[in-house]
């Protein structure tokens, strides 16, 4: 907080006490899996399989091959069916290949496991290409692009940050895979070319610290920082800022970092020793709407549905059902979609209703924005349909955090209105 | 099942503009109790109800402003009232008046805050100016001197101030100036009679800490507004040689605390981003003393609060864009916009001056109806010859006449009536003088009655015309009429003889 801006951040009621510390619960596949065919929002995919052929776990079923290098593989053992057209936890509907689940999980590595250390850069880069490492950031941002051409990184941060409200499979897959954690980012480390690796974790995670903590004894160049408990503490910008108290343009190696998640770090380190890709996530089922809030541990390309049966179902009859968390997440009008290798929660509540009333000018949106836009601001200038003001505004910087309808006491969509905004400009760019 | 759509995010905070308001209701109320409990016990029953009857006017009226437009526009009333809380506009005015201001005066003020103020401009959140400062600007222009009933109360530290050119270089006038009103620590407590809500200074902050904690209020708009006050109050007390008390001084009078924490952080009337809010508290801190120091009007805040809603809309312009993009700019602004402030007040500070209390000259007054001397009027409560001296023609009569004190209890402890000299001439047949023996009335309007205007209409009057009238004081009848009674039964006595 300074005189000019607001907070730009803010401590959420987290609910994570719901699925912290109970059992992780095992779903398998149904009869059929559904692997997504989508990369960055995009389609432009090649199948390596057709109808008939039998597949294992493992094996490589597609793949992108644009300017960016994204293989696809299935999560069950079986025989392929076709493609379906079903609903995606991108609110989108797509294009998914179906997979028949014959019940053996029979494996195939797609890759050899690699010794990171004896390897190139180079042969570290590709590796992490072909074992389809992903972001987390709900579109699957191909990791390997980040390592590509690193220059002058002085810093890596890990980010075990997970600020969004309900949501514990981060936390979760990362204290159950402490030794894969060190064994990524160790392999992140030299593929950054950075100095020193820093594992951000929020402060009151004082378990978790302590065994991250333990685990590096002896590690050098990879230590713990901890970060405060609010959100969008997860958020690239918001956490270099608070580690570096520096801003950037685009992309944080302008400064000289570079930012991964922890559970990247961990998938990575399972390719490094197993040479076998994600094929399971541990997701999060959480919120009020279901009866027996967990996590879950699911091959990928199982439907929501199924999940949530196997928890024993809904707690009511009417809810939202949000791929992700409730700040992100979007509203899915069926319980089709399925689980990807970049997803890891489901939140289900309660629809409750809002009662809102006229914007008060408050400025709670714009103190607490984390991108340090105006949105109420932009809000106006959306409803006068002023596209001067909405450039001048910079609505096209807004990430979709949700923070500003958060903090809203009038209960407006706040968010809402400048996602409006933004299409407007994405559309005027066309 | 039933999957609803809606747009993220799905996740919401518990702080709702209901709790905002309801919270500031509760802020306000600590301030009207204090000036309750003020009333009733420093002064009497009859101020307290009068601050009673203030407030319920003024809740009536814009309730029933609320209902009416609600009504005529065709809108649910219920969900209208609780989307324009009404009731706080009619509180924050209410707390602005002093005590002495008719139920008529707010009503028309609650009216106009509510009616002019909010809702022609499309309603809650859409109005420019902060519709409880709009209510009190209008009273001020239309009732300037007649709001008042008969309740009375001493000059408040700020008009005092006013009269003297807002400054005094002599330590010894400081001391008896401040000594008026308790010192500037009293003044700080709010022992003193102001504007009802206005005066405590102290009790004001504890709400104003509790309202920024509660985050129903952002910090900067009190905290940069007082200190700007107190920075450029400091800066004329140093080229004026004037001491610490001065910048105290500012701070302390008038409804400066009041309208920092209760009406500049109004959120629809000022800028929304928290850049913008900073420079809206300088920009009034600037204008408050540049009004009160130069336009010499008592009251700066509500004024400078007007001017700056007015500038709100250039100030949101000013500080639109990418904020973490703008910080230069932000602070550019600020040191600007303080530098500005800074040298008008300097250059201002150079053209005052001292001036000297003038001893006030014998008020004028102005004569209202006639009342006569043997009407039914002065057949009530007839007063008494105590005492009666005849040196040849002249009978030189002391008539007790009780005046307003003792038949309106104007609330001092043990009323007491006026004691009258009547002079008759008994050959002439005519009253020769009236004057005052001991005057018990209320100070300021009662004592109107003393103006040789009134009483010389007595001399001459015949002492046998049953006619016989005199013109009462305007706005002093009742003690008018005791004078009348006590001539009456210095006439009778006589003719007795
Ligand atoms: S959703 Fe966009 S505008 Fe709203 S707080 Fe987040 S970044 Fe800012
Ligand atoms: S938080 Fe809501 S009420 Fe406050 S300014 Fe933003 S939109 Fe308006």
């Amino acid at each position: 907080m300074s005189i000019w801006i607001g907070a730009m951040q803010k401590h959420l009621e987290g609910h994570k006490g719901l699925t912290d510390h109970n059992e992780i619960v095992r779903v398998d596949a149904g009869k059929f899996v559904y692997i997504p065919l989508m990369s960055m929002f995009s389609t432009n995919i090649e199948v390596l399989v057709k109808e008939g052929d039998s597949v294992k776990v493992g094996t490589m079923i597609a793949k992108r091959n644009d300017h960016m290098t994204v293989p696809f593989f299935s999560s069950v053992s079986g025989k392929v069916v076709g493609k379906q057209t079903i609903m995606h936890a991108v609110l989108k509907p797509l294009e998914h290949l179906v997979i028949e689940n014959d019940g053996l999980y029979e494996k195939e590595q797609p890759f050899s496991p690699i010794d990171f250390e004896k390897a190139t850069r180079e042969e570290l880069v590709d590796f992490m290409m072909n074992a389809g490492i992903v972001g987390c950031g709900g579109a699957g941002f191909p990791t390997y692009m980040k390592y590509k051409n690193p220059q002058n990184i002085s810093t890596l941060i890990i980010n075990a940050v997970e600020c969004e409200p309900y949501i514990t499979a981060d936390y979760r897959e990362i204290s159950n895979n402490i030794d894969d954690l060190v064994l990524g980012v160790k392999a992140m480390l030299k593929l950054s070319t950075a100095k020193e690796a820093w594992i951000a974790i929020k402060s009151p995670k004082k378990e978790l610290i302590a065994k991250v903590r333990a685990a590096l004894v002896g590690v050098s160049g990879i230590v713990v920082k901890e970060v405060p408990d609010v959100y969008p503490m997860g958020w690239e910008r918001t956490l270099v800022y608070q580690l570096l108290k520096k801003r950037y343009d685009r992309l944080p190696s302008e400064i000289g970092c570079i930012v991964n998640n922890a559970t990247t770090a961990i998938a990575f380190a399972k390719a490094i020793r197993t040479g076998m890709p994600i094929v399971e996530k541990t997701l999060t089922i959480s919120g009020n709407g279901i009866k027996n809030p967990a996590n879950v541990n699911v091959p990928v390309g199982v439907k929501t549905a199924e999940i949530v049966a196997k928890l024993g179902g809904y707690a009511i009859e009417d809810v939202l059902l949000i791929a992700g968390g409730p700040m992100m997440g979007k509203t899915i009008p069926n319980d089709q979609f399925v689980v990807t290798p970049y997803g890891n929660a489901v939140t289900i509540l309660k629809t409750e209703k809002i009662d809102s009333v006229a914007c008060l000018r408050c400025g709670r949106c714009n103190d607490t924005c984390p991108a340090g836009l105006l949105p109420v601001r932009i809000n106006n200038a959306e409803q006068a349909a002023d596209l001067d003001t909405i450039v001048k505004l910079r609505a096209d910087q807004c990430i979709e955090c949700g923070l500003c309808t958060y903090v809203c006491p009038s209960k407006l969509d706040v968010a809402e209105g400048v996602r409006r905004a933004k299409r407007i400009l994405q559309l005027k760019k066309k | 099942m039933k999957f609803t759509f809606r747009v993220s995010p799905n996740y919401r905070d518990q702080l709702s503009t209901g709790r905002i308001m309801r919270d500031l209701t509760i802020g306000l109320g600590v301030i009207y109790a204090f000036a309750l409990a003020y009333y009733f016990t420093q002064y009497s029953s009859n101020y307290g109800i009068h601050a009673l009857g203030l407030m319920a006017t003024s809740l009536i009226v814009a309730f029933l402003t609320e209902v009416a437009f609600a009504y005529f526009t065709k809108k649910k009333v219920k969900t209208h009232l609780l989307g324009s809380y009404p009731w706080v506009t009619a509180i924050i005015l209410t707390l602005m008046v002093p005590i002495a201001t008719s139920y008529f005066a707010l009503g028309f003020g609650t009216f106009f805050a509510i009616f002019f103020g909010k809702l022609v401009f499309g309603g809650f959140g859409q109005n420019i100016f902060n519709p409880a400062a709009a209510g009190r600007a209008a009273m001020l222009a239309s009732f300037a001197g007649v709001a008042v009933t008969d309740i009375t109360t001493s000059a408040t530290p700020t008009a005092s101030i006013a009269q003297l050119g807002w400054m005094i270089d002599k330590p010894e006038a400081v001391t008896k100036f401040l000594d008026q009103f308790g010192g500037l620590q009293n003044m700080f407590l709010g022992l003193y009679p102001g504007a009802l809500g206005e005066t405590s200074k102290v009790l004001i902050l504890v709400v104003m800490v509790f309202l920024i904690i509660r985050k129903v209020i952002d910090w900067r708009i009190p905290v940069f507004y007082l200190s700007t006050v107190f920075v450029l109050a400091s800066l004329i007390a140093v080229s004026k040689g004037m001491g610490f008390w001065y910048p105290l001084f500012h701070l302390s009078t008038g409804g400066l605390v009041f309208g920092a924490v209760f009406m500049a952080t109004d959120p629809v009337t000022n800028p929304t981003s928290a850049s913008g809010r900073t420079l809206f508290a300088i920009g009034l801190g600037i204008l408050t003393v540049l009004i009160r120091v130069k336009a010499n009007l008592p009251e700066g805040v509500l004024y400078s609060i007007l001017l700056m809603n007015m500038l709100t809309p250039s100030i949101e312009l000013l500080t639109d864009g990418w904020q973490i993009k703008n910080v230069k700019k932000y602070a550019i602004s600020f040191a600007s916009l303080s530098l500005i402030g800074i040298l008008l007040v300097f250059g201002v500070s150079t053209t005052m001056s001292y001036k000297a209390p003038v001893v006030p000259e014998e008020p004028t007054i102005t004569l209202g109806d006639p009342v006569g001397i043997f009407s039914d009027e002065t057949a009530l409560a007839p007063a008494t010859v105590t005492d009666k001296v005849t040196e040849g023609d002249i009978v030189t009569l002391t008539v007790s006449s009780k005046g307003y004190a003792v038949l309106q209890d104007d609330h001092s402890e043990d009323p007491q009536p006026n004691v009258l000299i009547v002079k008759i001439d008994t050959v002439k047949q005519e009253v020769v003088s009236v004057a005052y023996a001991t005057f018990s009335d209320t100070t300021n309007i009662g004592d109107k009655t003393k103006n040789a205007k009134f009483l010389d209409q007595f001399a001459g009057l015949s002492i046998v015309d049953e006619a016989a009238e005199v013109d009462v004081v305007s706005g002093a009848t009742y003690t008018s009429v005791s004078v009348a009674r006590a001539v009456r039964a210095a006439i009778e006595a006589v003719l007795a003889q």
